[in-house]
């Protein structure tokens, strides 16, 4: 009966849809085990994706969109809400279960240094998934995962190099073909670029763009650079401090921002043109640590408009139209 | 047409490709041989170490004068035993005569021609004897070594791995086996041996296995602590999201990246195990007589104060081969830890 | 067997070896001599210049050969400008910087030839020009730290975790000034820290680092390299290990201190957005040389080099709506073994024959604009 309901409620269209989502990682326990302090890394967290869009996730350091990312893929467990893949709630999925999944959903990680085993080829690295996974014939293996790295940039006598003699880029372009080696549907790419230089930015944003027509994929796109992220997606996410602050499609939230802190990130960023004098949103203050975030809205402590209310009261996440979500009392 | 293109197509592909494929940066096994003998030290050991090999696998093979158990006969002692018998009154006396005749003094013979290390106090010749003593040496410590490694990684790399209650248990485990004093059990163990009589030739492989036993809990530390770190690597979440199986990701993943510390630690215990076999042996406990070993070689000057004073040959050469054979591993595994580690460049 | 093609063989290692052995003993032994001061004395271009460089080439001699790092750079820093380095990672901007302040790491990294000629001024107030790529290593503490300080990328590994933030800004006070008592370097340390911008200097003063966030760290390396009262400030991408808000707010406060401070900034960054706001002249930078430099409007509304004009199309920012982002193909050559002709050739779009010859020299556009291109300026010759 219950089993019903969520069906019906859930959105056909929709790849992957989050709700309530909350991960918190114990902090102090005390030796029988129980939890006395946590750090709340996600918190109520809630969205939904349709196939081939792509959906940015902006934020901070420590604002938990590396978390979101790890535990949509259920590489954390998460703490609380519900996760669903394809229509199914693959939140309690085992991991029997979900070895059948994670041909589905891959991951893309920010340092190309350390996301690459250092002991094997690149060959060996492309081929081991396809191996395990059976995605083609034996024998077809080779020709697969050649015909992958043309398809990423990368030259077929990269197969027998091995990571070390690779630039972030191409180690970068190496991540993108293994994570597609399983032929996956939904991508979550943490900070793709931003441990990569500027040209080489391009590049890759490009190869995933491109990669995203010709293979329908859906990204989450995790970073922390605006302009990257609204180059790429259809729809944003701006995080801070485990919660989502504002949500909306990448129009709204470019054109019309409504939370505070979404417009001190546009002000923040350096424009690269000299006689461009920015009217700066300087925020005043550092991060509060996510371990012990603050009472009421948690973006009180650094922002220009806080009020007593904004202290005491946690603001609801409300649509106000279109889809165009936010969290702030200012809005009323 | 299509050819031209063709062409065309070689042409760029050859101006484009240049600039990596022409830098050419050494392999990484390379870059290891290099960094390996570029210190003088692991040279030095390597030499020692190949040099003690030959002495004890290939010597026996050339020099074949003596045997390992084979006593110089020439010096032994002879006894004549002549029997007279007298009748008085009727009653018979026997009188045995004993003559004792030293045809040579072999026993303890100083070196020369035919002995080039002269012989023990049993009249065995001590060159020869080295190097069948070498060969139980280095064998037995290899085969510990190689248990200790397979056993600890098991171990270290299932704790690692899991975490958790396995981890607590491997890890509990390996703090009672350290706990347990080595050597009087190990008393206690060879009297059992002695007890059920065992032949001379295997006691040493069983105590070996003791020796496993109580030593694998160091390399599963190490392998554990290795993968802890290397756990959180994003290259292990990745392998995580390509759904690996738990066997897959630990030996595959996992254990090839614990190698170079691993090859490091064991090139430093192949050193200690050899100390370990000399101590059992000088304290009879490992291989024992008729059988060589360089411990029990040494250990002949408990049996007389005079061989420790007068007679340096006998014991001095096997305590300079143990000198040698662990300094040579330690230098060897130094020599490694520095080629191995990227980090440690001077 | 195909592996061969593909890597170094015995042989050409030991070769190399060999050849480095010598070359670094020879710059060591240079490195290390004693020597009169008027050896390394020398005369400005220009005495409105705080700093020149004029044909610095810093070489690693790795087991795989020479790489050069810094392959001829020449620029100059004006008094009380901000000059901005730009360039990707690899081109050499941190290790131009890092031979200004002798820091780099011998044996294996040595300066090779060039001059770094600094115009230092003394306690007395006279001024002297040392050239520092000639200084013995042993008399560089007369500029390092002093005249010249640094701030480095990582706040979190550059302040030392064992002592507070106190004890580490007093030690500056104590090192520059040797009649410094208790009182007044702790004064000037909180001095320095309110200069900064840090609210409650006290509390940060009896601080360990570990206390701290990213930013207010980076405040304190800041305070620390302004105790000196120093001529010149390395800014080594001083911003890239903080949060965009933070970033803003340290850019204001560097921006800020230039106007309080009698002195000028180097600042090496691979952000352009940074370099705009930030620089008042840019160098660019390619793998280990100087391809264009010039003042920040003319390289920003003109830029001449196509490597330049691609880093700024490569770029995405807010307002722009294409649907592509323009890219330069191919990666940042590996530096080991360069060949003689424009390093850039494979990755240009407007590669013309020319292109294959040798490399190009600087050539003076427009009024200190100069650009290392084959496009421009060809027909003088």
């Amino acid at each position: 009966m219950s089993e019903e309901i969520k069906n019906q409620e859930i959105d056909t269209d929709a790849i992957l849809e989050v709700r309530n989502l909350r991960k918190c990682f114990p902090l102090k326990k005390t030796v029988t085990g129980k939890v006395t302090q946590e750090l709340i890394a996600v918190d109520n967290v809630s969205f939904k994706l349709k196939a081939g869009e792509t959906l940015g996730i902006v934020g901070e350091s420590g604002c938990g969109k590396t978390t979101l990312g790890r535990t949509i893929l259920k590489l954390h467990e998460a703490t609380g809400g519900k996760i669903f893949f394809e229509g199914k709630d693959i939140t309690d999925y085992n991991s029997k279960q979900m070895r059948d999944i994670r041909t589905k959903m891959q991951i893309i990680f920010q340092d190309p240094y350390s996301s690459l085993p250092p002991r094997s080829t690149v060959g060996g690295i492309l081929s081991e998934p396809v191996e395990v996974h059976n995605i083609v014939p034996k024998e077809q293996v080779k020709d697969y995962v050649l015909d992958l790295m043309t398809k990423c940039g990368l030259r077929d006598y990269y197969y027998e190099r091995y990571p070390h003699e690779f630039s972030g880029g191409q180690r970068q372009r190496s991540c993108i073909a293994r994570a597609l080696s399983v032929k996956p549907k939904l991508v979550i790419c943490d900070e793709p670029v931003s441990a990569l230089d500027v040209s080489i930015q391009a590049q890759i944003i490009n190869l995933l763009k491109q990669l995203q027509n010709e293979l329908n994929l859906t990204y989450v796109f995790i970073s922390h650079d605006l302009s990257v992220v609204k180059f790429i997606s259809d729809k944003i996410g701006v995080m801070y401090l485990g919660s989502m602050v504002e949500f909306g499609s990448k129009e709204d939230i470019f054109s019309n921002p409504l939370h505070p802190y979404t417009k001190a990130l546009f002000s923040a960023i350096p424009h690269p043109d000299p006689d461009v004098k920015m009217n700066r949103i300087i925020l005043k203050g550092d991060i509060p640590s996510p371990a012990n975030s603050p009472k009421g809205c948690r973006f009180h402590t650094r922002c220009p408009h806080a009020t007593d209310k904004c202290r005491e009261v946690t603001p609801e996440y409300k649509d106000y139209g279109n889809g165009h979500c936010a969290a702030c009392h200012l809005l009323g | 047409m299509e050819e031209q293109t063709k062409n065309e197509a070689l042409e760029t592909q050859n101006t484009e490709v240049p600039l990596d494929k022409t830098v050419r940066l050494m392999s990484p096994t390379r870059m290891v041989v290099r960094r390996f003998f570029r210190s003088k030290l692991s040279i030095v050991g390597l030499v020692m170490v190949i040099s003690l090999f030959l002495f004890s696998f290939v010597g026996p093979l050339v020099y074949t004068e003596w045997g390992e158990i084979e006593l110089d006969e020439s010096g032994k002692t002879e006894y004549s035993v002549s029997q007279t018998t007298y009748t008085v009154n009727g009653r018979e006396y026997v009188v045995r005569q004993t003559t004792e005749k030293s045809l040579k003094d072999n026993f303890l013979a100083p070196p020369s021609a035919e002995h080039i290390l002269g012989t023990d106090n049993e009249g065995y010749d001590i060159f020869v004897r080295l190097m069948y003593g070498g060969r139980i040496s280095l064998i037995v410590s290899f085969i510990a070594v190689f248990l200790i490694t397979v056993l600890g990684v098991i171990m270290g790399g299932i704790a690692g791995f899991f975490g958790g209650a396995i981890d607590n248990i491997i890890m509990r485990l390996c703090d009672v086996l350290i706990c347990l004093p080595g050597i009087p059990i190990l008393l206690i163990i060879s009297t059992i041996l002695d007890a059920s009589e065992i032949d001379a030739k295997y006691r040493i492989y069983l105590l070996m296995i003791y020796l496993t036993f109580i030593s694998w809990p160091g390399t599963a530390r190490l392998v554990r602590g290795q993968i802890l770190s290397l756990r959180e690597q994003e290259y292990m979440v990745a392998a995580e999201a390509m759904g690996y199986s738990a066997p897959r990701k630990i030996f595959k993943h996992l254990v090839p990246n614990v190698m170079p510390q691993l090859i490091v630690q064991m090139s430093l215990s192949l050193g200690s195990m050899i100390l370990y076999e000399a101590t059992l042996s000088y304290l009879n406990l490992g291989v024992k007589a008729p059988y060589a070993a360089w411990g029990t070689m040494i250990n002949i000057i408990s049996t007389n104060q005079d061989i420790l004073q007068n007679h340096l040959n006998v014991w001095v050469p096997a305590g300079i081969c143990i000198v040698i054979a662990v300094l040579g591993f330690n230098f060897i595994g130094d020599g490694l830890r520095d080629a191995l580690d990227p980090k440690a460049r001077r | 067997m195909s592996k061969n093609s593909n890597h170094l063989s015995g042989k050409e290692v030991r070769a190399i070896a060999k050849e480095n052995k010598r070359v670094i003993k020879s710059l060591e032994a240079y490195k290390n001599r004693k020597a009169d001061e008027s050896e390394y004395l020398g005369h400005m271009s220009d005495q409105n210049n705080i700093l020149e460089i004029d044909n610095l080439h810093t070489y690693f001699f790795t087991e795989q050969g020479v790489v050069k790092a810094v392959n001829g750079v020449s620029f100059n820093i004006p008094k009380n400008t901000t000059v901005g380095v730009v360039g990707e990672s690899g081109c050499g901007k941190s290790v131009t910087s890092m031979s200004v302040m002798r820091l780099i790491q011998g044996p294996a990294g040595q300066i090779y030839s060039g001059s770094i000629r600094f115009n230092a001024k003394e306690k007395n107030g006279e001024s002297k020009v040392y050239d520092i790529a000639k200084m013995p290593i042993r008399d560089i503490h007369k500029i390092r730290g002093n005249q010249i300080s640094m701030i480095f990328q990582e706040p979190m590994t550059s302040l030392n975790p064992v002592f507070t933030i106190g004890q580490q800004l007093d030690e500056v006070s104590f090192i520059h000034d040797p009649n410094a008592t208790k009182e007044s370097a702790k004064a000037k340390s909180i001095e320095m820290l309110e200069l900064v911008g840090i609210a409650m200097p006290e509390r940060v003063y009896n601080a360990f680092p570990h206390e701290l966030s990213g930013g207010m760290r980076q405040r304190v390396m800041i305070s620390m390299a302004l105790a000196s009262n120093p001529r010149l400030i390395i800014a080594d991408e001083p911003t890239t290990a903080l949060d965009v808000t933070i970033q803003a707010q340290i850019l204001d406060l560097l921006r800020d201190l230039k106007t309080k401070i009698d002195g000028s900034i180097m600042l090496i960054t691979h952000d352009l957005g940074v370099i705009a706001e930030m620089a008042d002249y840019v160098v660019v930078m390619y793998a280990g040389r100087v391809i264009e430099r010039g003042p920040v409007k003319e390289i920003f509304h003109n830029p001449l080099h196509p490597y330049t004009i691609g880093l700024q199309k490569s770029k995405p920012t807010l307002d722009s709506d294409s649907d592509t982002l323009f890219n330069i193909p191919g990666n940042v050559p590996n530096p080991v073994n360069m060949p003689n002709y424009c390093y850039f050739r494979e990755r240009c779009s407007q590669c013309t024959k020319k292109c294959s010859g040798d490399y190009p020299d600087m050539v003076e556009v427009t009024p200190n604009h100069f650009v290392a291109c084959h496009l421009y300026g060809g027909e003088d010759k």
